[in-house]
Order: C-alpha cells, then structure tokens, then sequence
C-alpha cells in the first residue's frame, strides 16, 4: 500500500479552511500612512517651491534695495553739484543777483555781546507773538528785473559809501549773501 | 521565475547606477549642478566718501553701469555692431572689429561702452529691445550685458582739488587724501554666489562680508575753501604771480580750515589740466622766506630775554658786516627799537638780533618751531623744508638765516610757526582729518592734536604785539581788516634760480602771513604768491590785500566778535582798477611835493642796491594804490564812478 506523502503545513491546515477577510484596521492605516507620505511628498513639494518662489521675491527686493540705494546716493551727488558754489553763482546770476564785495560785508558792531544777550526777552505781553510773512510774489518780482537796477547804478553819480551800499541799493544789490539764498530756497 | 528575475536584475542595475552616480561620479555631477544654476558675482564696493566738516561731499562714488558683449553669444557681428554703434552713436568698424578679432580668439568679453549713468543705461536697454528673444537680464540683446562698475564724482568740482586728490579710472588715489587715505578708501572686492532658476531668476544669494570702505571728514570748511580760492585766484591774477598758495589754520586746534593753490585743476577731467597744476605747494613746495622768518628771530630773542620790544638799538652807518659779507640797510636811520625794525622789516635789526641769539641757540629754536622736519598732516608727499645742520653752517649764515635766507620753508611750515606766536607760544600740529567713519556714520577714529611749548605765552604775546606794528605802522598797513584788529608779517624774498646758480633779482616770493584778532587769534591765514610781474610785487602789497579779504570774510562766518571799529575811510568805496591794471595810480590826496620826494626816495634806493643785499620791505613801501581784488562788474562800475567824479 502507498502512503502519499503529505507536507507538515498541509497537515495543519485544514482543507475547508476559509480565508479571513483583511480587516479595516488594517486597510485604514494603509490609507492613512499611504496618505500621509503622498501629503508629506506634496507638502515637501509645495514648501520647496514657494521656498525658490520666496528665494525669487527676496532677490528682487534685495535688487530693489540695491537700485534704491545707489539712487539715493545719485540724488546726494546731485544735491551736492547743485550745492556747489559755482553752480550757486551760476544760477544766482541767472536772477540778476550780484556779488558783494568784501568791503561791504556789513560786520557785526565792536559793542556786540552775543555771550550776554538773552535768547528770548521777557514780556508782558500776552498777545502770540506775529511773525511778518514776506510777500514772496513781490520778491519774485523783484529779482525778476535785472535791467532795472543797473540803470540805477549807472545813474549814481556819487561814491557809494558802504553804509549807502546797505540802505540804499535796492534788494538786488545785496542779495547774494547765504542768509538771502536760503530765504529764496524757503520760498 | 523569469519575471521575478527580470526584476532582480532590473533593480540589481539600477542600483549598481546609483552607486556609480552618488558615490563616483557624485562630485562632478555636484560640480555641474552648480555651474547650471550657480553664478559668481564679483563687485567693488562703493569708495569710501571724502567730506568737509560741514558733512559736504567733496568726493564720492556711485554706482554706474557699462556695457560688454559676449561675442560667443553673437550669431550675426555685423548686424549687432551697427545695431550697438547707432545706439551707442560711435563709428560701427571699431565695435565690428573688436568683436571680430574676439570671437575669432576665443575671447568672451568686449567692452562697449563704459561708465554710463543710469539714465543712459536706461536708453540703452529701451533701443536695443529684442521682444522676441528670451534673455533674464537687460538689455535684452542677443549677446550684450551690463557691469556694475563705480565712478567717482568731485561735485564742488575745482574747490580743493590739491587736498582732496583725485583717483584714476581703477579707482586707485593718484594724489591728495585720495592717495594719501587710500588704504580706509580703496572698496574692498566682494564675493557673491547667486543661484537661479531655469529661467534665470536668482533664488539664492550668499556673500562673503567684508569690511566696508571708510569715510574721511575733513577739517576744510568748504565755504571758506571757496572764499579763499576766490580771492588767491583775484589777488594772482591782479599781481601776475606765477602761482600762489592761501593757508588758513586755527591756531589752537592746528585744524587747516581752507587750503588753496592757485592755478589749480578739475578732478572730475584732471587730464585736462598740466600736471603742475596737481602739486599742492602748501605742503610740497619749500621757497626762502625771506622776512617772514624773523618771526622765528625776535620770538627766539623774546623767549631768550635777549630783547626787548621797546628796546633801542644803534643803526651805525646802516651797514653790518658779518663773515666778510657786508649786509645794507637804508631805513634803520641811526637808531629805532625793536618794534619798529620789525615793523618796518629792517634786516639790519634782524641780523642784530640773530646775533645775539648765536648758531645753537637759533638753530635748536629753528627746530622747535618746526623746520626742517615734516608736518605730520594727512597729505601725501609733503616736504621737510631745508635746513642745513649746524656744521654746514658758513660765516654769514646766522646773518642770512635771521632774515630769511639760506633756508627753505614750506607755506605750511611758516603758517604753523606763525600759528605757534597766536596760540600763546603752543604749537600744535596742523591737521586736516578731522575724523574717519564707517559708512553707517559711525565715528571710528577722530584726529588729536599735539601740542609742544616752544615759547611762553609772554614772549608770544609780547611778539604778537610787535606784529600788530607791522599791520598799524609798518609795512603790512594792508592787511588792516575792517572790525578786527589784526597782526602779521610781510616777505618779500628773492628766489634762487638754477640757471645762474644764485638768488635771482627779478624773480620774488612775496608772502604775508598773519592772524586775526590779536588779542585772542581765531584764524591764522598765510598767503604766498610766487614770481609777481606786475608793479607791485612785495609782500605788503600783493599778499596782505588777498589776507585782507579773506579775514574780511571768514571771521564774520566763523562768528568772531569784532574788537575794533570799522574805519571811517574804509566805509568809502574805493577807485577800483580792473585786474590788468596793476601799475600804481596816485592817490588824488596825496600833494605834490611828499609825491616828488617818494620818486626820489625810491630811485635813491634803486641806485644802491646792491646784488647781494636781500630786498628789504621798507624800500618798497613808497604809498602806492593798492591791488584792489574785484570782479569785473565792480570794476564797471567803479570806473564809471571815477569818470563822472571827475
């Protein structure tokens, strides 16, 4: 009689034996890891991108600082030819203001005590105290005749003496000195 | 099976690829990568700025672009180059015949143009649009790129250019503080690393920091620079000179607060200009004094107690012989004091005095007030002046060096002796840094001065006063400034000339050196004119009007209160000549026979004169109108005053 030979693991299991269907534990956590490294993979993705993105913007900005910067210091540059003296003269010129001799530089008088003048005088007066606004159209007008002043001078017969330089000569005459060219600036 | 060993050995390759890759080939494939999207920047930063200490810009540099090509990235070179030169509105066979020998070499880099503002580059970029093509950078060209490259700017132009220097076309100090500061200046080069994208966007920027340029103030105020420019260009101009030299120094700080040569020269176009032009002959050119330096022999004899001011000396016969050298001098008179041969310039009273004092003495006082050695300013190439040592000393040089001869000063050298007598006998090292900044504004270092004694306050004060002589009595009446009292000393030296081996008689230095106010000297301002031609050629007479004017307009600006009264005859406006006439005018009041005997006096002086006798101040100061310095409208209209007056 033949004796079929039957493996161990076959022995053990029973022929009619039904398989077990997968459980949803099991499935769920699939899905979940499953899920969470396709999420993970596109959160990686999205952060590399927006990261490059973010890298772009910033090298603009830093461009645009860049680009500010040295137009910042091309408006100094220009400021400082516009401040230059010959340019000051030059346009200076262009308003029919005239050069002040260093003769008729008014100076301050032998008795001036800057040290012991107070800043501000006391005063009993309680009204605001009204600051004289200067008719900036008039002045315009002013410097806007250059002509005018000349047939002045030419006319003058007698030698200016420097306190007649002072009072006398009109606006124009006395002008170019730096307290006048910042009023003009202000205006 | 089949499959399943398929896939083994599929895998099995893959993986004997990726080791291949990641560990063999791994650092080229990183190289690769990075030059595919990786690119190295390299850039100067921006020079360092050179301010005065009103914080104006005297020199600085901005950013400016220039156009290169990339002749590789050319396909058609004739079309680019008659494309670029219409733009660039140059000749097209220059630009075609550079492109061609560079791709023809290999070459991938040409320049176009250089050095171009924005506003230029701008236009540029407009006319050289190529919509079709895709390019991340302007302009959009096929070929053409732009570099960032630097300028520097002077924007006040001529205003001290010998001080401020200027910088070639490397941005490297070729003379001035530029040359002398270039170390702190000089833009260190910066590495940047960008990395971009496939469009060639950069996303990444990584740089190595480096430290940046530093910012040099000045001690200059730029508007007394230009006031004293003005009035050495006027007074130079007016006297013919050659060249001049204007100093003025604050005596207690040792700060230069202007310091000007005239001709002078543009940095901003310094090829433009002779190369003479660039030599600041303040602190690089040493002349003889003349006597200007007896300030070194009477305050030497003040500290010494060998003099004093009102003391009386005997003139003899108005000769003195000294090592077989005879010395003249026709205005001693038979006796005077001290003050007055001072006043007067008497170089016999000079020499009298030197020889009191004795070689040592006067030779060690010569050092203590600072010749023969440098300086020490911030400026480049500055010369020690020439003093010989005591052994070469000959007979007559004590006599000689007692009025300004047998030695050489630099304008600098003789302001800070004269500046040593205002601040009570202290010397203080002159200076023109006033402070080194980092770009952030941050003071890093600022500039002490240094003060050594060289006589007391006394003897100081007691030579001040016997300056203030030489304004009110003596020869320096032109530098009498309206509201403050003022003090100095005239020169008028015969300058040596190579060619005939000696002092020549016709060429001059003529110098005045002074302070003002006497009692407490806020400035000390020397002006020096080398070779007037016109008429009026001594010290007195071309250099103390410019020292005039200069007081006249800086002490009010720097708020100096006034210590005198404006003198009523300088309240008259004067009869102004215009610049190109020098020669005297005679005053209107001046009556005929002092007229008469003034013409005598000075050809009686003319037929005396000796070769070898040094010009002394006094023959020179017969009343002659002075050099007025105005400008022409003035002038104008002053002749036309004149005419109607009369």
């Amino acid at each position: 009689m033949s004796r079929k030979r039957v493996s161990r693991a076959k022995q053990n299991q029973s022929p009619n034996r039904e398989r077990k269907p997968i459980s949803w534990r099991y499935s769920l956590l699939t899905l979940v890891c499953g899920l969470f490294l396709v999420v993970g993979l596109f959160g990686a993705a999205r952060q590399h991108f927006s990261s490059i993105e973010f890298g772009i913007k910033n090298s603009r900005i830093r461009k645009q600082i860049t680009e500010l910067e040295a137009g910042q210091r091309r408006l100094i540059l220009a400021k400082e030819i516009a401040l230059a003296p010959d340019e000051i003269k030059k346009i200076a010129k262009i308003f029919g203001l005239k050069e002040t001799p260093a003769i008729n530089i008014e100076t301050l008088p032998a008795n001036f005590e800057p040290q012991n003048r107070p800043l501000a005088e006391k005063s009993n007066d309680t009204k605001p105290h009204q600051t004289v606004k200067p008719d900036i159209a008039a002045v315009k007008k002013e410097l806007n005749k250059p002509a005018k002043e000349e047939k002045v001078a030419k006319k003058s017969s007698k030698i200016i003496t420097k306190k007649d330089t002072l009072q006398k000569i009109p606006v124009k005459e006395q002008t170019f000195t730096r307290e006048r060219l910042i009023a003009d600036k202000q205006f | 099976m089949l499959v399943v060993a398929f896939f083994i050995l599929w895998i099995g390759a893959i993986s004997v690829r990726l080791v291949h890759l990641q560990v063999n080939q791994s650092e080229w494939l990183r190289e690769q990568a990075l030059d595919q999207r990786r690119d190295e920047l390299k850039s100067k930063m921006l020079r360092g700025s050179i301010l005065d200490r009103t914080e104006r810009a005297l020199a600085m540099s901005v950013h400016v672009k220039s156009l290169y090509a990339d002749p590789a990235e050319i396909t058609d070179v004739e079309k680019t180059a008659q494309q670029v030169a219409e733009v660039l509105k140059t000749k097209p066979e220059q630009i075609l015949n550079d492109l061609r020998e560079a791709k023809e070499k290999g070459k991938r880099f040409v320049w176009l143009a250089r050095k171009l503002d924005e506003d230029a580059a701008q236009e540029i970029n407009k006319a050289l649009e190529d919509t079709k093509l895709k390019k991340f950078d302007l302009p959009k060209f096929a070929g053409l790129h732009w570099k960032e490259e630097q300028k520097r700017n002077y924007p006040y132009k001529k205003l001290a250019a010998q001080v401020v220097g200027f910088s070639n076309s490397d941005d490297v100090g070729q003379a001035g503080i530029e040359q002398s500061q270039e170390e702190l200046l000089n833009g260190a080069v910066i590495q940047a690393w960008q990395d971009r994208d496939r469009l060639g966007r950069v996303y990444d920027q990584s740089e190595i920091k480096r430290e940046p340029p530093k910012d040099i103030v000045l001690t200059i105020n730029s508007s007394i620079q230009y006031k004293v420019e003005h009035a050495l260009e006027k007074g130079v101009k007016a006297a013919h000179a050659k060249s001049g030299v204007a100093i003025v120094l604050d005596p207690k700080t040792g700060e230069v607060l202007a310091m000007a040569n005239y001709p002078t020269f543009d940095p901003n176009n310094f090829n433009e200009f002779p190369t003479e032009n660039f030599k600041n002959k303040a602190v690089q050119n040493s002349f003889a004094p003349g006597s200007i330096f007896k300030l070194v022999t009477y305050g030497t004899a003040l500290q010494e107690k060998l003099i004093k001011p009102d003391e009386w000396f005997s003139c003899g016969n108005g000769v003195i012989e000294v090592g077989k050298r005879e010395f003249r001098d026709n205005h001693c008179g038979k006796a005077i004091s001290f003050t007055k041969a001072l006043a007067i310039s008497s170089n016999l009273g000079a020499i009298k005095v030197g020889l009191k004092i004795g070689e040592n003495k006067f030779s060690n006082y010569i050092r203590h007030f600072g010749f023969g050695e440098m300086s020490g300013i911030e400026l480049p190439a500055e010369m020690r002046g020439l003093v010989r040592p005591l052994e070469k000393w000959k007979g007559d040089s004590l006599a000689s060096m007692s009025i300004g001869y047998e030695i050489g000063v630099t304008p600098l050298q003789i302001a800070s002796a004269f500046a040593t007598i205002a601040n009570d006998g202290v010397r203080v090292r002159p200076r023109i840094i006033k402070e080194i900044r980092q770009a952030d504004g941050k003071v890093i270092s600022t500039t002490e001065s240094e003060n050594i004694r060289v006589v007391s306050a006394e003897a100081a004060l007691k030579l001040r006063g016997m300056l203030r002589e030489v304004v009110l009595k003596g020869t320096g009446k032109e530098a009498a400034i309206d509201g403050y009292s003022s003090a100095g000393k005239t020169g008028t030296a015969w300058k040596y000339d190579p060619k005939i081996k000696r002092v020549s008689g016709s060429k001059y230095v003529s110098s005045f050196i002074g302070f003002a106010p006497v009692d407490d000297p806020s400035i000390v301002i020397a002006v020096v004119l080398d070779e007037p031609q016109g008429a009026l050629r001594n010290g007195g007479q071309v250099s103390a009007p410019i020292f005039r004017e200069i007081a006249e307009q800086v002490l009010p600006e720097l708020n100096v209160v006034p210590d005198e009264n404006i003198r009523p005859d300088n309240l008259m406006a004067q009869e102004i000549p215009s610049e190109t006439e020098v020669a005297p005018i005679s005053t209107q009041k001046e009556d005929a026979p002092k007229k008469a005997e003034k013409t005598a006096t000075s050809e009686k002086i003319k037929e005396t004169k000796k070769e070898n006798e040094p010009p002394s101040e006094e023959k020179k100061s017969i009343k002659q109108k002075p050099v007025m310095l105005n400008n022409e409208n003035e002038n104008k209209l002053s002749r036309e005053r004149i005419k109607q007056k009369t």
